[in-house]
C-alpha cells in the first residue's frame, strides 16, 4: 500500500508542475494555453540533442528548460499579446485558436525534424531503500525538484513585491494597474514562469519514461484536466488536484487495467468538477 | 420577431443547394479524379454538418462541448454493433444512435448547466467525456474490435456508393441548416440570441436559461449523432481514431470560427475553406501539421470574427 501511495504522490506532485502553469496563465489574463504540453516536450527534445551532442546531462537539462522559457517569453510576446487587446469570452476564444494552432506548429515541426529524438534520463543509482520500502532514486529526485519548485513559487508569490503584483492581478486586474502594476510585463514574466515550469515537469518526465516528439498533446489535455479540478484560479487547488489524480491513477493501475485506469481517472476528474465546480480548495484558498 | 424561414434564408439554402449539387463533378474535372473529388466534397459536408450543430451548441448557448466526435462515435457505434450482433434493421439501428445521442448531449448539458459550470469547465467535462468514450471503446474489444474497428459494408441504410452518398450527405446539411434556421427563427432563437448576450439578464427576463440551453445541446446533438451514423455507413469501416478528438472536434472547432460563429452560412464556408486548406497541405506529407498550425494562426488573425462577417461587408450583402 505504502509503495502504491509513494508512487501516486510522486506522479501527483509531477501532474501539478505540469499544471500549475496552465493555471498561472489563466488566472492572470484569462487565457487558455493549449501548447503547454508542447512546451514541456520542447525543454525535453532540446535536452536530448544536447546530450547527443556530448554536452553534460544536468547542462543540458538547464539548457532545455531555459529555451522553453525564453520560448514562452517569445510566444507571449507574438501570439498573446493581440489576445489581451479583447476581453472575456472574446479574448479566451482568440488564445484558444492562436495557442491550438502553435500547438499544431511545435507538433509538426518536432515529429517531423525530429522524429527519432527522445530523451530519457539514468540516474547513476536505480533504487534506494528508505523507510523499509524500496523506492526509485527517480522518485526521490523528482519529489524534490517539484517541492522545490513549488515553495520557491509559494515564497515568491508571498514575499516578493513581483509575486504581490501578480496576485493582486489575479483578482483584480484593473485595481492592480491603478496601483501602478505593469500588467504586460508581469504576464509576461509569468508566462515566461510557466514555460519554465512546464520545460522542469518535461525533463521530469525524462527520468521515468523516454519523452518523444509526439507526447505534446497528451501533457496538455492531462495538466488541462488538473489545472481545472483545482479551479483553475488557484495554484494550492492545482497542487491538491494533482496529488488527488496522481494517487487516483497509482492505485487505478494497481487495480485494474489500462483503460479502466484511465476511465477510472476521467471519472474522478469529471465527477469532482461536478461536485465542486469552484475548484477544490474554492471555499478555502 | 419573425416566425419561420425569412428571405434571405431561402435564397441561402436554396443557392447553397444550387452550388453543392454538382459541385463534385466540377471538382472531378478540375483535378482529373472522380474518386478524390468526392471523397473531400462528402468530407466537407460531413464537417459542414457537424458544425452546424456545433454553432448552435457553442456559438448561440456557449456551451463549448469537445465531445462532437463521441456524440457521433457514440451513435456510429451503437447503430452498427446493434445492426451486425441483433439483426436490427438499419433504419432503427440509426435512429436509436441519433436518440441516444441526443440523450447523451442533453444530459450533459443539463448537468452541466444545474452545477453553474463555466465554459472552460464545460469544455473539460465534455474533454473527458470523449476520452473517456475512446478509452471505452478499446476497452470493450469484444464488441467494437478495439484499434482495429468494424468493417461496416454490407452494414447500414446503403451509402455504399458514392454519388449516392454525396446526395444523401448534401440532404442532411440541407437539414441541418433548415432545422437551424427553423429554431432560430421561433421563441427558442430569440432566447438564445438572449442568453448568448448574457444569461443573468435572459433569466431575469424570465426565460428558462436551463430549459433553452439543454433544447440546443440536444438538437445539435442529434444531429451530430445522425452525421455520425451515416458516416460509418459511407465510409466502409470505423474505428476509434476516426471519431477522435483530433479528428472531429477539433476540426469543427476551426471550421465554425473560421467561418463565423452564430451565422446561418459560417459552417458551411468554413468547411469549404478547410477542405481547400486540406487540400492545399496534403502533399507537403509530414509537415502538414506544421503548415496547418501556421494557416491556423494567419486566418485567425486576419479574420478573427470569421469570413461571413467579411463576406457580408465585401459583398454587401446581408447574408444570413
Amino acid at each position: 500500500m505504502i509503495p502504491i501511495l509513494f508512487d501516486g504522490v510522486v506522479q501527483g506532485l509531477q501532474l501539478a508542475l505540469l499544471a500549475v502553469g496552465i493555471t498561472m496563465i489563466y488566472g492572470l489574463g484569462g487565457i487558455l494555453q493549449l501548447a503547454h504540453g508542447q512546451v514541456a516536450v520542447m525543454a525535453a527534445m532540446v535536452a536530448a540533442l544536447l546530450i547527443a551532442a556530448g554536452v553534460n546531462a544536468v547542462l543540458a537539462s538547464a539548457a532545455g528548460i531555459l529555451a522553453v522559457a525564453l520560448f514562452s517569453v517569445a510566444m507571449d510576446w507574438s501570439l498573446l499579446r493581440p489576445a489581451y487587446r479583447y476581453r472575456g469570452e472574446e479574448r479566451l476564444l482568440l488564445s484558444l485558436v492562436l495557442t491550438l494552432g502553435l500547438a499544431f506548429l511545435v507538433d509538426g515541426f518536432l515529429t517531423f525534424r525530429y522524429p527519432e529524438i527522445a530523451l530519457t534520463l539514468r540516474l547513476r543509482t536505480p533504487s534506494v531503500v528508505v523507510g523499509g520500502i524500496t523506492v526509485r532514486t527517480a522518485s526521490i529526485a523528482v519529489s524534490v525538484l517539484a517541492a522545490a519548485a513549488f515553495t520557491l513559487l509559494a515564497l515568491f508569490l508571498v514575499k516578493t513585491w513581483l509575486g504581490r503584483a501578480v496576485r493582486s492581478l489575479m483578482q483584480n486586474d484593473v485595481g492592480a494597474a491603478l496601483c501602478g502594476i505593469n500588467a504586460d510585463r508581469t504576464r509576461t514574466f509569468i508566462v515566461g514562469l510557466s514555460g519554465l515550469l512546464a520545460g522542469l515537469a518535461g525533463i521530469a518526465q525524462g527520468l521515468f519514461s523516454s519523452v518523444g516528439p509526439e507526447m505534446g498533446s497528451e501533457f496538455t489535455i492531462l495538466a488541462l484536466i488538473v489545472a481545472v479540478v483545482g479551479g483553475v484560479r488557484s495554484l494550492t487547488g492545482t497542487v491538491t488536484a494533482g496529488l488527488l489524480l496522481g494517487v487516483v491513477n497509482a492505485f487505478a493501475s494497481y487495480l485494474v487495467g489500462t483503460y479502466m485506469t484511465l476511465i477510472l481517472l476521467l471519472g474522478v476528474a469529471l465527477v469532482t468538477i461536478l461536485v465542486r465546480p469552484q475548484g477544490l480548495l474554492a471555499y478555502w484558498a | 420577431m419573425r416566425q419561420g424561414f425569412s428571405r434571405a434564408t431561402v435564397v441561402t439554402l436554396l443557392t447553397t443547394a444550387l452550388v453543392l449539387a454538382p459541385a463534385p463533378w466540377i471538382l472531378a474535372w478540375v483535378l482529373r479524379g472522380g474518386q478524390y473529388a468526392f471523397r473531400i466534397t462528402t468530407l466537407m459536408l460531413v464537417n459542414a454538418t457537424y458544425a452546424v450543430a456545433f454553432n448552435l451548441i457553442f456559438g448561440h448557448t456557449k456551451q463549448l462541448f469537445l465531445c462532437v466526435g463521441a456524440l457521433a462515435g457514440s451513435s456510429a457505434y451503437l447503430a452498427v454493433v446493434l445492426e451486425r450482433d441483433l439483426g436490427w434493421p438499419a433504419l432503427l439501428t440509426t435512429g436509436l444512435g441519433l436518440l441516444f445521442a441526443a440523450g447523451l448531449g442533453g444530459l450533459v448539458s443539463y448537468v452541466s448547466v444545474r452545477r453553474g459550470l463555466g465554459v472552460i469547465f464545460v469544455g473539460i467535462v465534455t474533454l473527458a467525456v470523449s476520452l473517456i468514450f475512446q478509452n471505452l471503446l478499446l476497452g470493450f474489444r469484444r464488441y467494437t474490435n478495439g484499434e482495429t474497428g468494424i468493417d461496416t459494408h454490407g452494414l447500414g441504410i446503403g451509402l455504399g456508393d458514392r454519388v449516392v452518398a454525396y446526395y444523401v450527405f448534401v440532404g442532411l446539411l440541407l437539414l441541418a441548416l433548415a432545422v437551424y434556421a427553423l429554431l432560430m427563427g421561433s421563441p427558442a432563437g430569440m432566447a438564445f440570441r438572449a442568453l448568448s448576450g448574457d444569461e443573468l439578464a435572459a433569466e431575469l427576463a424570465g426565460i428558462d436559461v436551463t430549459r433553452y440551453k439543454v433544447l440546443a445541446a440536444a438538437v445539435g446533438s442529434a444531429v451530430i449523432g445522425l452525421a455520425g451514423a451515416l458516416f460509418s455507413d459511407y465510409n466502409g469501416f470505423i474505428n476509434p481514431s476516426i471519431y477522435a478528438l483530433a479528428q472531429v472536434d477539433i476540426v469543427v472547432l476551426i471550421v465554425l470560427i473560421m467561418g463565423g460563429m452564430r451565422t446561418l452560412l459560417g459552417p458551411v464556408i468554413g468547411a469549404v475553406v478547410f477542405a481547400a486548406i486540406d487540400h492545399v497541405v496534403r502533399p507537403f506529407g509530414q509537415v502538414t501539421v506544421l503548415v496547418y498550425g501556421v494557416f491556423l494562426i494567419v486566418l485567425f488573425v486576419a479574420f478573427r470574427e470569421g469570413l461571413v462577417p467579411v463576406l457580408r461587408r465585401a459583398a454587401r450583402l446581408p447574408i444570413p
